[in-house]
């Protein structure tokens, strides 16, 4: 049990940092694979759809980075907090409270604003939204030592549960009048809308959420909060010590976890969906942000390029419905999802073994 | 195979050696930390390793007992080479070490601390089986504690004996001490020193890391002296003297001399009153009055575990004392934390270096700034170039400034700790008052006599200086007065010179405060 935290490396090796996500990806195919195979599909030509529908065309890539966006801003939800043993799995709830505030500025807020304004509203609500849902949790962390884990998840079902409620069970603000049999949430105007690239799907917001990457990077990087952070994520003595507020701290880092969850919400309502939309909001983009993040091993700049490849993966199981012959399920690519996970965290302790073991001397027992 | 040494004196011919080294070398990123090194200790043999800081005597250490594996050569067990993979391995042939730093959970007890990780342990723990078994091993060796105490309670000195106990209770027969001494108080070292040599009466064989050259002529057989990754003498305890061991390590003669302040002010910069720290039902200080004058040092001494930690990080602001006022260079910083504390100049050099007084996993650069004013943005450009310039001045061992703190042998971590407590001393907003706790434990004596030099230097320049630690030579060798901790107390107070030693050992025993006037 001990060898696994010692003999570790003074650094690590770039190719090591990128070999073991590289490698868990490739294994979650290889199981993927098998799957398929079982289920009397030919991997070959389903991965090779795959690709082809993601990172081909124009079309493919367009789309693959407009899924991208949210799960840029919640893989980095994800990664601000766990890299501080803080684990909010909660960016989903958050996300849809983002939606829900970013939904409700746009409405209210942003007729006759140039889109420039109206677009900074909504996702300053929607910042504001998933901060407040996220408060909950950080506060009772922060003074009762409450998992996080479980109250981040439980808001996470309220949270759900609001959203479907404004747009189904009631008569509320957001839900479109016109729209009694399919209920459907109210446009927003279009002073509130990203504007998109030329004639594709994809939006600003990508510029938006690359920026907000190299923010959290400088954040964690050069600023002293950041600091902070770090201390109070490795040792809670030395930061006493040093009188660093621990509570404040870790509030601060939950919230911040929370508004970029709702970013991903406001990203979506201002860059794609156009309204308070369930049912093109739960993708589980908040989920998948802890993959992204993993696989990132919680760097903003690999995040951005984790978030495109799995973003990809997510299109292309739409796509595939479209190949001749039996129908490709849908779930293939969250399957794969799931096992890139899986792989990703075995690859975790998998490497940390093997730097313990790759030092060994070939000597021979006599 | 047969060892590649002779036997030595302790030795039945014929016999191998319990443990050795064979021309074991290890190389760690940028660092040859051991090169080429034989060793060896004979069964009922106690063997002392001395070296500087950063010598490789960890190093070593860690690869006889399965933690570390050798880059090239190999350890032979009773003459047969053996291949250790863990410390698990070592210990499945009997090979036990008692590590630098601590390795214990925190929130278990003793008796589960022990039997952690332990593979021959039934699945279904039979808790008054193992609480009696730990008992009386702590009885048997002289190894005195409380089964059932949750380790956080537990003072330094105590959790090294459960170290102990858990190497013991897994039938170690190598046993392997780091610098097991370093948190002991004088009778505790007595007392450890009977456990030895109990054990080597039995036939166990020992090997002993130690700065401090009167408990190695003391209690070894044997010095193997190291430098730089290499040994570089080996001799019988019979055959020296304390001089001649230091001139072996440090290449040359090193006096240690006593001290004292030429220049005490009348200003008070460091001053307690009236200081109570009481935690739930239990005072752990009660009502005590210091006052450490510019150009003065103040020694707490006292057996560790009499309030000496509540007591200094209550002046140091990492507390609020439950009542009594604290001020510095004449701020009363009285439970306004930390922060506050440094602002008023106070400096603090706590006992828990690794893991309270740097953070484990940042880099140097990082541990500099930990308790420096930090604005918006870090500042690491200073911090770096501070950090290189204390690896310059305190010769610290290490391969640059980005390693993390964890890597740095144990006395290397404790000068880039008082590197940073230190910094800006004289200039006027450098620190007015220091509190150091055990400031050189753990330093090689070359390096100890370095920050004594500069305490001293501290305190020439008007700081005010208050010393806590257990080793009363320490305290004596720097303090104008002394302060005598018992149960949170003030047990007796005086000029060290006037102070015989042994009222201050009475004292620490609790006798002068029961019978005091
Ligand atoms: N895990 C590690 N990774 C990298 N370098 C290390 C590691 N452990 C030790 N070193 C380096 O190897 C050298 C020898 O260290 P070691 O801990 O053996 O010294 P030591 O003789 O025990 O010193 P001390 O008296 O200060 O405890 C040092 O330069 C140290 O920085
Ligand atoms: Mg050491």
């Amino acid at each position: 049990m001990i060898r696994i935290r010692l003999e570790r490396r003074l650094e690590r090796h770039w190719w090591q940092t990128v070999l073991t996500p590289t490698l868990s990806v490739l294994a979650a195919f290889a199981a993927g694979a098998i799957f398929l195979a079982i289920k009397g599909f030919d991997p070959i030509t389903v991965y090779r759809e795959l690709f082809k529908a993601s990172f081909t065309s124009t079309y493919g890539i367009t789309d693959s980075l407009t899924i991208a966006v949210p799960l840029i801003l919640t893989g980095l939800a994800a990664a601000v907090v766990f890299r501080m043993n803080l684990f909010n799995i909660g960016a989903e709830g958050q996300l849809y409270l983002g939606a829900i505030f970013g939904s409700w500025a746009g409405l209210a807020l942003t007729d006759g604003l140039p889109t420039i304004l109206g677009v900074a509203v909504v996702l300053i609500a929607g910042a504001v939204g998933g901060a407040l849902w996220a408060a909950p949790a950080a506060v009772f962390k922060a003074y009762f030592g409450t998992s996080e884990i479980i109250s981040t998840l439980m808001l996470t079902f309220i949270a759900l549960y609001l959203m479907r409620y404004l747009i189904f069970g009631s008569n509320s603000y957001w839900r479109d009048p016109e729209s009694a049999n399919f209920p459907q949430g109210k446009k927003i105007p279009t002073s509130a809308r990203f504007e998109l690239f030329s004639d594709t799907r994809l939006h600003w917001g990508l510029a938006f959420a690359i920026a907000i990457a190299l923010l959290i990077w400088v954040l964690i990087r050069f600023t002293s909060l950041g600091f902070d952070m770090n201390v109070v994520g490795s040792s809670d003595s030395a930061a006493r010590y040093a009188g660093i507020p621990v509570r404040r701290t870790v509030i601060i880092a939950l919230l911040i976890s929370g508004a970029l969850g709702g970013l991903a919400g406001a990203t979506e309502v201002a860059g794609r969906a156009y309204a308070l939309d369930p049912n093109g909001l739960e993708l589980g983009l908040g989920f998948t942000g802890i993959v992204v993040a993993a696989l990132a091993r919680y760097n903003p700049f690999a995040i951005i390029l984790v978030a495109t490849f799995l973003g990809g993966l997510r299109n292309a199981g739409v796509a595939l419905q479209g190949l001749p012959g039996d129908r490709v399920p849908v779930e293939v690519s969250l399957m794969l999802q799931g096992a890139i996970l899986l792989f990703a965290i075995g690859g975790e302790i998998f490497s940390h073994h093997r730097l313990s073991i790759s030092r060994a001397n070939p000597a021979v027992v006599t | 195979m047969s060892p590649a040494v002779e036997a030595g004196p302790g030795a039945s011919p014929g016999q191998p050696a319990a443990i050795a080294a064979v021309n074991v070398t290890k190389r760690f990123p940028g660092v040859l930390a051991t090169d080429a090194v034989d060793f060896c200790v004979w069964p009922g043999e106690v063997h002392t390793i001395l070296g500087e800081n950063g010598a490789g005597k960890s190093t070593l250490a860690a690869m006889l007992c399965g933690l570390y594996r050798p880059d090239e050569g190999h350890i032979e067990r009773d003459g047969k080479q053996v291949r250790l993979r863990s410390p698990r391995d070592g210990l499945a042939y009997g090979i036990g070490m008692v590590h630098q730093h601590f390795r214990l959970v925190d929130r278990f007890t003793v008796a589960e601390n022990v039997v952690l990780g332990d593979p021959h342990q039934a699945r279904i723990l039979d808790r008054r089986a193992i609480e009696e078994r730990v008992a009386e091993i702590g009885e048997q060796f002289g190894l005195p504690i409380d089964p059932r105490a949750v380790i956080s309670q537990l003072t330094v000195g105590q959790r090294q004996r459960v170290e102990i106990v858990k190497m013991l209770y897994r039938g170690a027969d190598v046993l392997l001490l780091d610098e097991p001494t370093a948190v002991l108080t004088p009778p505790e070292v007595e007392a450890l020193f009977t456990t030895v040599h109990s054990m080597t009466a039995e036939g166990k064989a020992i090997v002993f890391i130690s700065h401090k050259l009167g408990e190695v002529m003391a209690v070894s057989d044997r010095v193997t002296v190291m430098r730089a990754g290499a040994v570089t003498g080996e001799v019988a305890t019979a055959d020296t003297n304390q001089r001649h061991l230091a001139e072996l390590m440090v290449g040359h003669p090193v006096e240690i001399g006593t001290r004292r302040g030429s220049n005490i002010r009348a200003d008070v910069a460091l001053s307690a009153t009236g200081v109570t720290v009481i935690d739930g039902d239990q005072t752990l200080v009660d009502n005590i009055d210091i006052e450490v004058h510019r150009g003065e040092i103040v020694g707490i001494a006292g057996v560790s575990g009499n309030g000496q930690r509540p007591l200094a990080r209550a002046l140091a602001g990492v507390i609020t004392p439950t009542s009594g006022h604290v001020t510095v260079a004449g701020a009363d910083v009285t439970g306004k934390g930390p922060k506050a504390a440094r602002r008023a100049g106070l400096s603090f050099v706590p006992e828990d270096r690794l893991g309270t007084g740097l953070v484990p996993g940042l880099s140097l650069t990082d541990n500099m700034l930990l308790t420096r004013p930090r604005g918006f943005i870090v500042d690491r450009r200073s911090a770096r170039a501070e950090i290189a310039t204390a690896i310059d001045e305190y010769e610290i061992k290490t391969p640059g400034t980005e390693v993390q703190a964890r890597n740095l042998s144990g006395g290397n971590s404790q000068k880039v700790l008082l590197a940073r407590e230190l910094a800006g001393l004289g200039d006027p907003g450098g620190p007015q008052a220091i509190i150091v706790s055990s400031p050189t434990r753990g330093l090689d004596i070359g390096a100890a006599e370095f920050v004594r030099g500069l305490l001293h230097d501290a305190r020439e320049r008007g700081a005010a200086v208050l010393i806590i630690s257990e080793d009363l030579e320490e305290v004596r060798s720097l303090s104008d007065r002394i302060a005598v901790l018992y149960r949170g107390r003030i047990a007796l107070e005086g000029a060290t010179d006037e102070l015989p030693f042994e009222s201050i050992g009475l004292a620490m025993a609790g006798v002068a405060h029961e019978e005091a006037p």
